[in-house]
């Protein structure tokens, strides 16, 4: 078994373990809807997470994508309470604007060199500025939380039989990238980009364009988010998805993607985001405080991160002393022989 | 692609090279000829222009003016790295450039991996049993689905190798090859080169290593300062001659075996019986006041965790030390306070700070001398640096410039001058040569040489087993963490040290 699969199973177990005990404590939380919600709340944060996945794969980070949600959620908005243009229409222009932040930050990254963090940090700041001045209006010029009733638009925001649409569209992308990333050249550049970019570069791979369209797909991920997060509210605001950050960076890190680069898979992350939907869920099951829930995810976050360190450590060990006993043996071998 | 077999085929044709970068000129109107499935040493030392005009061969830089032929077609003046591996020349880098967390498999097909026909998806089965059918083919002990992670340097270096045959290539670079690699790994070397040879790929050489040049190649060309100094003819190579060509003066130091030097003088350090688990047992040895102590083995024979222990960087199972008769606890702290001085291995991870100039890299290391109720003196760590600048000759002779910018050797003389202006007792040194040019390393075998003169003792670990001979006054060989030789007196060739840490010595005895 690879370590990253032992892992994994460790991180089933101990969702395993919560959820017995959670059950034992509320039964409500082993109910199919329970169960349901837990899903789409995992699948809100999850189909951002594996935009930022693919970030944190070429070894960097995507701070702008709350406010990716904020602006996209004010265009749909907009279209829906200024102009007759269907859902289907303007949905593909709200996702084109989540690639058009992606590649202006992948731009400002790979040609004018900028940090990661500086880039998309800068971005962050100016989308949520751009989400208030292009957020709809009354009449004295204050914000109006629009009420969104276009049914089109609501079906996101709704179930086929019990399942959410988001979780199904989640489950979709995640096998979708999965596939992209493991079994085709261009997701084998971005693993390659993000291990060794140096390395990368001396191999004929356009490291720059492949880190354009890591932040492209990224920024399209946090669009297409907005657009199932505003339809499950059926309201938006210019606040929508800003500081979500934190809940993205957590499912990611839980799921084992880890902030160096070149390594990284999306099942994990999908397994990151159910995690923390776990915890959400039953932090509000056990009706604890909904304000502690930042508490607990920064908590988390860094408790994962050093267990991770102390994971790698005793891992290499294990390896280290496994060929050490190896060469041993095949020494004596061949001091026999 | 046929491949002619003529021998005297030119595959390579290089005329007249010029480069400068924004104003120094960097080769001055170099010619360069490679023929077809001849290996071909490039030699000369730091500066001389050998990484100018490979990068100029593969189109990394553009050049000024000079023509290139390949295959008897002309490259144009700015060709990318992708045109320069279309065309047939891959460059086996010094800092290997595989990817981790990747197999063989993925590194030697990235960017041509094979493809599920009709999908864009890549064929995992079929690129790992092409990847097999090539390393069965040069007989290298790898597995196509092994971690690039889990394999040794040496390894490593066969699947760069097979990465470039993958990509057809007829003109192989190899820049500095064997610097890192074990006696047995550079042995195994050789021997694909000559495989490589006889499929009629040439093979460009470059290697600080005269006895490898000498061994291997069929024509060397010698570089000076941007020119091209001579091409030598396989029976016209010999190794005392290339030197002379690279530097334009002969050697002070004799290049056979070197007598050992039984030293009287008092123990400075007297190790018994040391240990760490997993790592070394039973070490026990004592090194004299001016005694320049070689510590010899194979790559992970643990000498380096010997030596990271006896510093205090590592932990010890058991064992005892005395320093200047007085038993000693090791750690960073005492050690310092000591007098030890520590040279660690690599120098680029451990030894500077490349971001940080010569004056503040020298400056760091003697902090305790130079604050005073904490502050720093400006002017005193000013000429502390300029001292060791003088001392060691480092160049540029300027405090101010970042320790990155600099030559490997002038690294290495910062990180020795780092020490040696405080009054070092005990000086650790592991590995002072590697990739440095052969005038700079003489510089640093003079000073190591001057210091034990003026009595502090010296424990060198190296695997270049020229210099072990030539600066130890006695040797010790490590082998799987244990002491199995130890050469006190007489004379001691490098054959003979080799054979102690290959465990030849051993078997034969018993």
């Amino acid at each position: 078994m690879t370590l990253t699969s032992m892992r994994r199973l460790i991180l089933i177990a101990v969702m395993l373990v919560l959820g017995a005990v959670l059950t034992i404590l509320n039964p409500v939380f082993l109910t199919l809807g329970n169960i349901m919600t837990l899903f789409q709340e995992a699948s809100l944060v999850g189909i951002v997470a594996i935009g930022f996945t693919l970030v944190m794969i070429t070894a960097g980070i995507d701070l702008s994508i709350g406010a990716v949600i904020a602006v996209t959620s004010m265009i749909c908005v907009n279209f829906l309470s200024h102009t007759p243009i269907p859902a289907p229409l303007f949905i593909p222009v709200a996702l084109a604007f989540g690639a058009l932040v992606g590649f202006v930050n992948g731009t400002f990254i790979t040609r004018f060199k900028l940090p990661e963090f500086i880039s998309t940090l800068a971005m962050k700041g100016i989308l949520a500025g751009l989400a208030l001045v292009i957020a709809v209006k009354d009449e004295f010029g204050f914000v109006q939380n629009v009420y969104i009733q276009d049914e089109t638009y609501l079906w996101f925001g709704g179930t086929v039989g019990n399942v959410h649409v988001v979780t199904i569209a989640f489950f979709l992308l995640a096998f979708l990238t999965q596939t992209f990333m493991k079994r085709t050249r261009l997701g084998t550049n971005i693993y390659a980009s993000g291990a060794n970019l140096t390395a990368a570069r001396l191999t004929g791979i356009n490291t720059d364009k492949t880190i354009v369209g890591v932040y492209m797909f990224s920024g399209v991920c946090a669009a297409l988010a907005s657009i199932f997060i505003s339809s499950r509210m059926m309201t938006a605001m210019p606040e929508l998805g800003i500081g979500s950050e934190m809940d993205v960076i957590a499912a990611v890190v839980i799921g084992g993607t880890p902030f160096t680069g070149g390594i990284g898979d999306i099942w994990g992350t999908v397994l990151g985001a159910v995690f923390l939907a776990l915890i959400k869920n039953g932090i509000l099951k056990l009706n604890m405080s909904p304000y502690i829930q930042p508490i607990v995810i920064g908590g988390i976050i860094i408790a994962t991160v050093i267990a991770d360190v102390w994971y790698k450590d005793f891992a290499e060990k294990l390896v280290v002393n496994a060929a050490r006993r190896k060469e041993i043996l095949e020494q004596s071998r061949g001091d026999v022989a | 692609m046929t491949k002619r077999t003529n021998a005297d085929d030119v595959l390579l044709d290089c005329r007249n090279i010029v480069k400068s970068y924004n104003g120094p000129m960097v080769l001055l109107g170099v010619d360069f000829s490679m023929k077809r499935g001849e290996i071909h040493a490039l030699v000369g030392e730091n500066g001389a222009g050998k990484s100018t005009l490979i990068k100029i061969i593969t189109g990394v830089e553009p050049r000024n003016s000079g023509t290139i032929a390949f295959d008897g077609k002309e490259i144009t003046h700015d060709h990318s790295k992708n045109a320069a591996q279309d065309l047939g020349i891959a460059v086996i880098y010094q800092e290997l450039s595989l990817i981790h967390g990747m197999t063989v498999a993925q590194n030697i097909f990235l960017t041509k991996e094979p493809k599920v026909p009709g999908l864009p998806l890549i064929d995992i089965k079929k690129m790992n049993e092409k990847a097999q059918a090539l390393i069965d083919k040069y007989r290298f002990p790898l597995k196509a689905t092994d971690y690039i992670e889990k394999l040794s340097i040496g390894q490593r270096q066969t699947v760069e190798i097979l990465k470039a045959l993958s990509g057809n290539a007829s003109l192989m670079i190899m820049d500095e090859p064997t610097s890192s690699l074990t006696a047995t790994e550079a042995a195994l070397l050789f021997e694909i080169i000559l495989k490589l040879k006889a499929d009629g790929i040439s093979v460009l050489y470059i290697s600080h290593r005269m006895e490898e040049v000498y061994r291997l190649s069929d024509r060397v060309t010698v570089l000076r300062d941007g020119k091209k100094v001579a091409v030598l003819e396989k029976e016209q190579i010999h190794p005392a001659e290339i030197i002379r060509l690279m530097i334009g003066r002969n050697l002070s130091a004799n290049e056979l075996g070197h007598s050992m030097v039984k030293k009287e003088t008092e123990p400075v350090l007297e190790v018994e019986g040391l240990e760490s688990e997993g790592e070394f047992s039973g070490i026990t040895f004592t090194l004299r006041k001016g005694e320049i102590l070689g510590f010899g083995g194979l790559v992970g024979s643990g000498r380096t965790e010997v030596v990271r222990a006896i510093y205090g960087i590592d932990r010890l199972d058991g064992g005892t030390i005395r320093f200047l008769g007085k038993p000693y606890k090791p750690s960073v702290k005492n050690a310092i306070a000591g007098g030890f001085g520590f040279i660690p291995e690599e120098r680029r991870l451990q030894g500077i700070m490349a971001p940080i100039t010569i004056l503040g890299n020298i400056g760091l290391t003697n902090l305790d001398t130079l604050s005073r109720f904490g502050f720093l003196g400006g002017k005193r760590e000013l000429v502390m640096a300029m001292d060791g600048i003088k001392l060691l000759n480092i160049k540029p002779a300027h405090p101010d410039i970042p320790v990155g910018n600099l030559s490997g050797g002038n690294q290495q003389k910062v990180v020795l001058a780092k020490w040696l202006i405080r009054n070092l007792k005990l000086l650790i040194i592991d590995e002072p040569t590697v990739g440095i040019d052969i005038g700079a390393k003489d510089e640093i075998y003079e000073n190591i040489e001057r210091l034990a003169r003026e009595g502090v003792s010296v424990i060198l670990v190296s695997s270049d087993l020229p210099e072990l001979t030539r600066l130890a006054d006695r040797i010790i060989v490590l082998r799987k963490g244990r002491i199995v030789k130890e050469f006190t007196e007489g004379v001691v060739t490098e054959e003979m040290v080799l054979r102690a840490s290959s465990g030849l010595e051993e078997g034969g005895a018993k």
